[in-house]
This record gives C-alpha cells, structure tokens and sequence, in this order.
C-alpha cells in the first residue's frame, strides 16, 4: 500500500503550455470581436444581435463575453446513445475519451471486392455500415461516399436510411439542405421512439461546416438553429486550407478555425443552452505544389493536436481528423500517413476522430483503409494504455524465483498478465518467412482485403424493429416524391 | 537586353511597384512594348516557370511573379499587347467556394488570359451576360458541392439558346466534377487542377 503517489495511468501528451493555449484563444476571441465573421443568415444575425453582438450588413462581430458566456453553457461531456440494447456501442463524450469512425461525402468509393475507384451506391451505404459494426476500434458511422443512384437531391436521405438500418453504433449525419436535415431528423426520432427520447437520450450527431476564411453559409445556419432548436448534438466543423483559406501558421491557423467553429456554437447555445456541441475540425496545408489539401501532412496531425489541446482548454469537446491520407492507393504512403494521425489524434484525445478510410485526399472513401486503420487504433491503443507500475508488475519476486539464466514462459505471472500485457494483433503478421511462404505470402493489404471480404461475408447488424423501418420508409417515400418535383 | 535585366528581377521576385515602375521608364525611354513583353515580361515568367518546375519556386511565388507581371502588362494594354483569349470565371449559383476558381483565374491571367472573376454564387444568366458584354472566348465554372453543379448545365443551355454555343467554350472544373459530367452536360472540356485548367483553355482556345 502507498500514500501520496499520482501515477500516470496513461501516455501524457502535452504540445501546447497553458500559457501558449491562451494565447490561441484570446487572439480566436480577438478575430471575432475585431475583425468578425460574414454571416449570411437574417434569423441567426438577429439572435447575433440580441445577445449583444455588433451587426454591420452581414459583418458579425461578436464581444468576447458573448463568446465566453456561450462556452460556459455547452456541455464538455454528454452521451449519444446506441439504437440497440447493448450499452457498449453508447458514445461516452468526455475527458480523456476518444472515439474513431469514417468520414462522409467522398466523390468516389474504392470497390471492396476489387478495389477498383468507382462512384457509390445505396449499397455502399449498407457496406459500410456493416463494415462499421463489426470492427472493434470503429465507435461511430459515417458513409465514406456520396450515394450516387438515387435522386441527387436526396441522396442524403437515403445514406441516413440505409446506415441506421445497418448499424447500432451512432451515426453521425450530414445533409444536403434543410429538407434533408429534416428527414434525417424524422427517422432518427422514428428510431428513438419520439421526440421527447430524442432529446433526452439523442441517437445521432448532426454536422456541417462554416467556409474559411470566416463564413458562415444561409444554409450551415439553418441547420445549426435547426439542431438547436431540437436539441440535436451539433459538431460545427471548419475546414481550414493553410496557405489557402487560412494563414500558413500553425498557431494563425487554429485561432481561425476556433473563430469560425465558435460562431455556431453561440447560436447554437443562445437559441437552446445547453445543447451538445463539437468544436471542429479538419485542418492542414495546402500543398503548394499540388495546391491538394493534404490529409496526409504531418501538419495535419499537430494541428489536430493544437487544435483538440484549445478545445479541453474552453471546455468542449473536439471533432478532429486522422487515419486519412494523400495516396491514391492503399499503400506504405496510405499506412504511414493513416497511423500517425491516428497516433496523433489518441495521444491528444482528440474526443471524435473522423476521416478515417480517406484516400486521395478525401476525394475517395476505402473501406480497405478502414480496416488497416482499424489494426492501427489496436496498435495505438496499446501503447496510449501506457505502463502500469506495481509490485506486481515490478514483479521482483518472480524475476528473483525464476532467477539468473531461467526463463518466464511457464511461470504463473506469465500465464496472469501476457494477454492483457502483450497486444494481439489481428493483422499484423510475425510469422517466420516458412510459414509465411507456407501460408500463401500474404502482405499486409492483402490480409486488409481478406478480412474486410470475410466481414461483409458474415456480420449481421441488428435489425431494426419493424415499426421503426415502417417511419423510415415513409420518409424515404416522401423524400422521394419531394425529389419528383 | 540588360535593360529588361532589373525588370525580369523585378517580376521575377514579385515585386510589383518596381516592375510597373521599370516597364514605365522602358515606354518613355522609347522602347517599343512588344519588346518589352517578349524580352522583358515573357522571358521574366518562362524563369518563373522554370524554377516552379525545378521545384525552386511553389505557387506562392509563382502567384505574386504573376502579380506583377500584371502590373507590368497593364501599362502597356491597348498597346500592341495580345491576350490569348478572354475568360470569365465563377463559381455557381448557390456554391460560396472560392479558393480553387481563384487559383485557376491567376494561372489564367498568367498564362496570358483576360479574367473576368465574377466571383461566388453566379448565375447562369450572369454567366452568359458578361461573355457577351467582354466578348468573351471562354466561360470557366467552379462547384464544390454536388447540389449545384447542375447550375454548370444550366448555364450550357443558357448559351446555347442565346445562339453562342461553340463560339464561347464552356470549361468546368472543382471536386465533385468529372470528365464524364463535363462530356454529360456538353461543356467543351474538365480540367482536375488549376495547371491543368491553362492547357486546356489554351487547347479550347487554339
């Protein structure tokens, strides 16, 4: 027995002092109340004004108390819920929690039979999903692509549809316009049982962007009052091009980013405080040879990190970026890239981490990458876990019974600690070149390929009860009739 | 010409006033202005290329060495100048994106284009009313969001039924487009990126 120790239970990973941290956010408060940002939405400019900020055409610039009241009010932990039974698939948002899911809106899909780049499907919804609830390091749902083979205007709708059906882990939607906000909405609360369920124990996240440099679109607002308004969890996420649409200074960047994110976040907690808010969100540089915005950059993961330490340190949590990459293939660049950011985003607790199975650069989701990433955050974890230092783990006894020239691997205390000590890896491969060669020389993205075939083979998501498919259909019908118009 | 050697500097190194201040001292010297474009602006900008290539230069610099050569040039428009062509460029109704169209009109204006930027949520009527009113040879649209790439067709129409198909070419580019929408929409040609985006105008153009 001890007294008086602190022990540190986990990797501690500190990029920013306090003192750096606010200095970030008294120069994200500066740009907000001195140069301000453009807000082209008349409901949010008027609930802006009313609560104290100075309103020029649609120049908004908002006093840092307005701001600081606004953080005060958002919560910095919360829970959204699993449609199923099983509380493990719940999303605990808070202090030194950290979650990992997909990302949305690829143009393109990566076949998971051929790899071949295509566009996506309805079907690649369900893919997805699927593929999401069956790996163990994934906690939340996003599509990885665009459905493309239904009308376009509701192909959000129906991605929503098709992943609620194919998954219990929450999803984290997106929409189009407010009609398909809507929907989303609609089906979510279908699946919740009602409105007041929705509220007390929401199903889903809902997010959308402002534009950089300091925008903020008609229709992002909208949705920010809409979700608001129903007390849906919001993540309000920029993203900033370094060099491009922000400075091309690490600390420039995230003030910028802060400044924009934070503008939802005070209409959102001015029209219902205490509504469940995401700071965000996706930032690098823009590659100034390519002018690509590089998901795959070093930059990405320290501004990630920069970004999520500013978050803790107001008090919200963070909806950051990693497992994505530049390559147009899952490859060494796609590994390499994937990993760090996903090491990154772990380390600095970065609350949802999204993007992950991003290739090319966002412009194409891979259910490949995924799953790589999937061993990656495995990886991570074990070493984010940290070194448990006890008389037990110290192990002093044992090392003095099995003695000089002896060996552990019948001994008890092995037998006690190595399943918990040692990570398994499912994917990673440390057989002897024999039995490699032996067992058909697989390499690591073609072990990615088998075990991604296998799970689409063989997982089955719980389905939803039948009155909950009866709403959803419904909606759908109507969206769809909507879209005939 | 030595003369054109702190010229070319001056562009080279982005410096605007003092490139717009040499091209000034050139004219009243006497020098004739196609000379100056060709052994002066032309020659200062094939460096800049080259370096952009040696990967000396990035698109920073090649951005503000295009600055100034407009600077320079526009000292000497009217006189015998030759654009390639006219361009005007926007993003479409409903889409507030702008990086990528800005970056695609300053590689146009360096390549030698007349850019009209019409800037973010343009309509298809804007579109077409400025191309007649600048005489223009090229209509460049940019879209980040699917939801209002069908504003690209949309303005395709617009042209056609105001008789101007094939005399102004539609190029169209941003994230979501792609060679196929291009070919489905009858625009005369997609470029990926911004660098790409000059040869193809140049290629429409030639």
């Amino acid at each position: 027995m001890r007294v008086n120790q602190q022990v540190n239970h986990t990797v501690q990973f500190h990029l920013l002092s306090e003192e750096q941290l606010e200095e970030v956010y008294r120069a994200a408060l500066h740009l907000m109340e001195y140069t301000g940002l453009d807000v082209h939405n008349a409901e949010a400019r008027a609930l802006l004004s009313g609560v104290g900020a100075w309103v020029d055409g649609v120049r908004v610039r908002l006093p840092s108390s307005v701001v600081e009241k606004a953080l005060g009010s958002a919560p910095r932990s919360f829970t959204v819920f699993s449609r199923e039974s099983d509380s493990s698939k719940d999303l605990h948002i808070g202090p030194g929690r950290f979650h990992y899911g997909p990302g949305p809106t690829c143009p393109n899909f990566m076949d998971p039979r051929t790899g071949e780049v295509r566009t996506y499907t309805r079907a690649d919804a369900r893919a997805v999903a699927t593929v999401c609830d069956a790996l163990p390091n994934i906690d939340f749902v996003e599509s990885l692509g665009t459905v493309s083979d239904v009308p376009p205007a509701v192909g959000d709708v129906h991605e929503f549809a098709e992943m609620i059906a194919h998954t219990g882990k929450p999803i984290v939607a997106w929409s189009y316009a407010m009609e398909g906000c809507r929907d989303i909405h609609r089906m979510a609360v279908a699946v919740a049982g009602g409105d007041d369920a929705s509220v007390r124990r929401p199903n889903y996240i809902f997010y959308c962007e402002p534009l950089s440099p300091l925008v903020s679109s008609k229709e992002a607002m909208d949705k920010v009052l809409y979700c608001a308004q129903h007390r849906v969890p919001l993540i309000f996420t920029p993203c900033v091009i370094g060099g491009g649409t922000g400075p091309s200074t690490m600390a420039g960047i995230i003030a910028q980013a802060a400044a924009e994110s934070w503008l939802g976040l005070v209409v959102s907690q001015q029209l219902s405080p205490g509504t469940p808010f995401c700071m965000g969100g996706v930032v690098s540089c823009m590659d100034m040879k390519t002018m690509t915005f590089a998901y795959g950059a070093p930059e990405l993961s320290l501004l990630q990190a920069g970004l999520t330490e500013l978050a803790h340190y107001v008090g919200l949590p963070l909806w950051t970026t990693g497992g994505c990459s530049d390559s147009k293939v899952v490859d060494e660049q796609a590994a390499i890239e994937g990993a760090l950011s996903v090491l990154f985003a772990t380390f600095s607790g970065g609350d949802l981490c999204h993007d992950l199975g991003y290739v090319e650069s966002a412009m194409t989701g891979s259910l490949q990458q995924l799953v790589t990433m999937d061993e990656a955050i495995g990886y991570v974890k074990r070493i984010a876990r940290g070194i448990e230092v006890n008389p037990d783990t110290l192990a002093v006894n044992v090392i003095d019974e099995v003695g000089p020239g002896g060996n552990y691997l019948t001994e008890a205390h092995t037998l006690a600690h190595f399943r918990r000590e040692f990570w398994l890896p499912s994917l990673m491969d440390r057989q002897r070149r024999e039995t490699w060669e032996d067992r058909g020389r697989a390499t690591m993205g073609g072990r990615a390929q088998a075990r991604l075939t296998e799970l689409l083979a063989s997982h089955e998501p719980t389905p939803l009860p039948q009155e909950a498919t009866d709403s959803i259909e419904r909606v759908l019908t109507a969206a769809n009739a909507r879209a005939e118009h | 010409m030595a003369v054109f050697d702190d010229l070319k500097q001056a562009i080279i190194s982005g410096n605007r006033a003092q490139a717009k201040e040499l091209t000034k001292a050139a004219l009243d010297e006497g020098i004739e202005a196609k000379k100056i474009v060709v052994d002066g602006v032309a020659a200062a900008m094939a460096v800049v290329g080259e370096k952009f290539r040696a990967n000396e230069f990035f698109v920073p610099e090649l951005l503000i060495a295009q600055r100034a050569m407009k600077e320079a040039l526009s000292l000497m428009s009217g006189e015998s100048v030759n654009h390639i062509g006219t361009v005007v460029i926007g993003t479409v109704k409903g889409d507030l994106h702008d990086i990528g169209k800005n970056l695609v009109a300053a590689m146009l204006e360096g390549a030698g284009f007349r850019v009209v930027d019409l800037g973010v949520d343009v309509s298809p009527e804007k579109f077409v009313e400025t191309a007649k009113a600048e005489s223009a040879d090229l209509i460049a649209m940019s879209a980040l969001l699917t939801t209002t790439m069908g504003s690209m067709k949309d303005t395709v129409a617009t042209l056609d039924s105001e008789g101007l198909k094939g005399k102004v070419k539609v190029i169209v580019g941003g994230a979501p487009v792609t060679q196929s929408y291009a070919e489905e929409i009858k625009a005369d040609g997609y470029a990926p990126d911004a660098a790409s985006a000059v040869d193809k105008a140049k290629t429409l153009l030639s």
